[in-house]
């Protein structure tokens, strides 16, 4: 199990973390939030690069800190923007990386291929990578987050710059590897956690705000999304009403998709709240708070 | 192992460090090819020591004598042969005549020639006792005091490091360390080649590549954007310590093969043969008004072997130097510069304390200025450097300082937040 403890981190007076508590056991935890919320802040003090201001971080009831290498020992990581040696092929930085993460020569160099064959890197093993596209470099870092064969995988921003094809190939990927680690999968796309995570951590404000199964965070604005079709004509007053949750045109006329605390409409379709609407919703500007839709 | 060569790996395919290396070792063939031209004139010392041996003694002052004598009487017999002409001496023969090439074949000029440096030779050895009785060790202070503008304290340390250096004047001539033959000081200056020009080449271009490495091997990760990467791993921020290391093996590897390369040219072209065991304050060694006079009695290749581990030294405390700019800036490019900016500040700075101070004297005891004197480690060398384990102290407090700083750094590291 791994555990954050009252962790908090800031530079100056500048607060990006604020006594943030969770525990992690086997399974895939999607970190959701906007860009510049702390995600990755809070990723990367799991991954030992940057240190708490306060509090801890605990794997099996051990600081990760002073497990050091035994801790990494079991960490896979894939960083939200990383580099790589341009003048190296996927198998030779692979092979390094291994050696960095303590992969016996031996062992690296069958797993290598195989990690290159699941990412679908095959054929271009022994190119330079300075030739390769933003969703080819994405899958070998992929590949090296997994070349330990870690009981930790932290994943920041994965699918950035694949295709849908591979995302769904990555989170199939994904989905067979969460039997038997920990995955936590940091995003601020939605669709990428929704038919993996088993739970979803939503923070705000440096905080924790949700931390709960898909089912249950949705149960937030249960009975509150509905569907309904607007003319052109009032739609600007339909805005000014209703918390707009997606719009779209079709047939003259706007079909909408919004949060409203009102009674029910005629018109309106009741529909099953999802996690783009839970993450709107909490993630809504300032401006729009005045719409009162109460929190839970 | 593994992660220390292939961090290896990172320098040795590095097409800038492995381009400078072959301008180096191509710019140090080109300072011997320069004097490689009178390679042949150093073969006469070599003989005359083959027959005489290289002290200088009665008996071998007068066996050289005859020797030359002897060389004398064949010169003058072709001279009367073909111009009806003899001659006091071969610089007699050498004066008189300017076009000597249509009366004398090559093999008769060759001969008169390494008569003409036999007799140089023979002459300064004779001289050498009426020159050291005119040195005067405490006038040299006197002398350097003067130059420097010294006063006060920093006077009196120098007239008291001459005094200490008088001692060791003395013992050097009793010894007779200055009566040995060797090649021609003020002729060949092959001190000033071997231990000026040679050496120093090989301590700049041992430190441009020193530097470079250290900041380029300790940045890597910075300047490619893989340190997430690479510090998230097992090995983690211990790779520092992998980089240090193989930045220290890398710059000793590179030192060795730029000495290695130049001293090898450099003694195949230039017999040293039968002089390696000449004291390396042998009067025939001096090129100035003033002989070289060691701190010690050694023989050259002692001082050679002295001065190669004194660059050893220096290229490990460069390291340590490098290695904690480049953990303080993360561009190697950089550091590079701000490296060359310390170099620089560290030569000038020392010209602007008092010269009534013994302060004047700390600003001397750095490894950037140590690296501007090779000619003159481990002997006499004017009002800053004549302390007599001036090179010792210089080495053992830098190399102390920059083990213990580099050590911090590593701990540092460790500490650091990685973005």
């Amino acid at each position: 199990m791994l555990s954050v403890n009252n962790v908090s981190k800031s530079y100056g007076k500048f607060v990006v973390l604020k006594d943030i508590n969770l525990e992690f056991t086997n399974g895939i935890y999607g970190l959701l939030a906007p860009n510049g919320a702390g995600k990755t802040t809070l990723i990367k003090i799991l991954a030992t690069l940057l240190f708490p201001t306060q509090g801890e971080v605990l794997y099996e009831g051990k600081d990760i800190i002073k497990m050091d290498e035994d801790y990494r020992d079991v960490l896979g990581y894939l960083p939200q923007d990383f580099g790589y040696y341009k003048n190296y092929s996927p198998k030779k930085y692979l092979l390094y990386l291994a050696a960095l993460k303590g992969v016996e020569q031996k062992i690296a160099k069958n797993k290598v291929p195989e990690l290159l064959k699941i990412v679908g890197l095959e054929d271009v093993e022994d190119k330079k990578m300075k030739k390769f596209s933003g969703g080819m470099i994405q899958r070998v870092g992929i590949a090296q987050a997994m070349l330990n064969d870690p009981k930790i995988l932290i994943l920041d921003e994965p699918t950035a710059g694949l295709d849908p094809k591979e995302r769904v190939r990555f989170r199939n990927l994904i989905s067979e590897l969460a039997r038997d680690r920990i995955v936590i999968l940091s995003t601020h796309i939605v669709s990428d956690l929704e038919s993996v995570a088993n739970e979803i951590i939503l923070i705000k404000d440096g905080t924790i705000a949700y931390k709960d199964s898909i089912e249950s965070i949705c149960k937030i604005l249960e009975d509150r999304v509905y569907e309904t079709e607007v003319d052109f004509k009032d739609m600007e007053r339909f805005r000014n009403q209703s918390f707009l949750l997606s719009e779209r045109q079709g047939n003259g006329i706007m079909k909408v998709r919004f949060i409203s605390n009102e009674e029910a409409m005629d018109t309106w379709n009741r529909v099953h709240p999802n996690l783009e609407d839970v993450f709107l919703y909490v993630y809504r500007d300032e401006n729009m708070k005045g719409l009162d839709v109460h929190e839970y | 192992m593994s992660i220390k060569l292939k961090e290896l790996k990172k320098i040795i395919t590095s097409p800038v460090i492995l381009s400078l290396l072959i301008i180096f070792i191509s710019f140090n063939f080109s300072i011997i090819y320069e004097s490689s031209h009178f390679s042949g004139e150093l073969n006469v010392l070599n003989n005359i020591v083959n027959k005489f041996g290289y002290k200088i003694n009665n008996e071998s002052m007068i066996n050289f004598k005859k020797y030359y004598d002897s060389n004398l009487k064949k010169m003058n017999k072709i001279t009367y042969k073909k111009a009806s002409k003899v001659y006091n001496s071969a610089s007699e023969f050498f004066n008189n005549h300017e076009d000597i090439s249509n009366v004398y074949t090559k093999g008769d000029i060759t001969f008169f020639n390494n008569l003409r440096v036999e007799e140089e030779y023979y002459y300064a050895a004779m001289n050498i006792d009426s020159v050291y009785k005119e040195v005067d060790p405490m006038q040299i202070a006197e002398g350097e005091i003067k130059q420097y503008n010294l006063r006060g304290e920093a006077a009196e340390t120098v007239r008291s490091e001459y005094r200490n250096f008088n001692k060791r004047f003395n013992e050097l001539v009793k010894n007779g360390e200055n009566k040995n033959l060797f090649f021609m000081g003020p002729v060949y200056r092959m001190h000033s080649l071997l231990f000026h020009s040679l050496f120093k080449s090989f301590i700049f271009e041992i430190i441009i590549l020193s530097v470079l490495i250290t900041a380029y091997l300790v940045n890597y990760e910075f300047d490619n954007g893989t340190q997430v990467l690479a510090y998230s791993t097992k090995r983690g921020r211990n790779l520092i310590k992998d980089k240090f290391l193989v930045s220290i093996f890398s710059n000793l590897v590179v030192a060795t093969i730029i000495i290695g390369t130049g001293l090898g040219v450099y003694f195949t072209t230039f017999d040293y043969k039968k002089l390696l065991k000449v004291p390396i304050s042998s009067y025939f060694i001096g090129e100035f008004s003033k002989p070289y006079m060691s701190k010690w009695n050694m023989t050259f290749i002692q001082y050679l072997i002295l001065g190669i581990s004194l660059i050893y030294i220096l290229t490990l405390i460069f390291t340590g130097i490098a290695f904690f700019m480049a953990r303080c800036v993360k561009n190697s490019y950089i550091v590079f510069f701000i490296f060359a900016v310390v170099y620089a500040s560290a030569l000038v700075i020392p010209r602007f304390i008092p010269t009534n101070s013994n302060a004047v004297f700390i600003g001397e005891f750095t490894p950037f200025v140590l690296s501007m004197n090779s000619f003159i480690w481990f002997m006499e060398a004017g009002a800053f450097n004549t302390f007599k384990y001036y090179e010792l102290i210089t080495a053992f407090v830098w190399t102390s300082i920059t083990s213990v700083a580099s050590i911090c750094c590593i701990k540092n590291f460790k500490k650091v937040d990685i973005y």
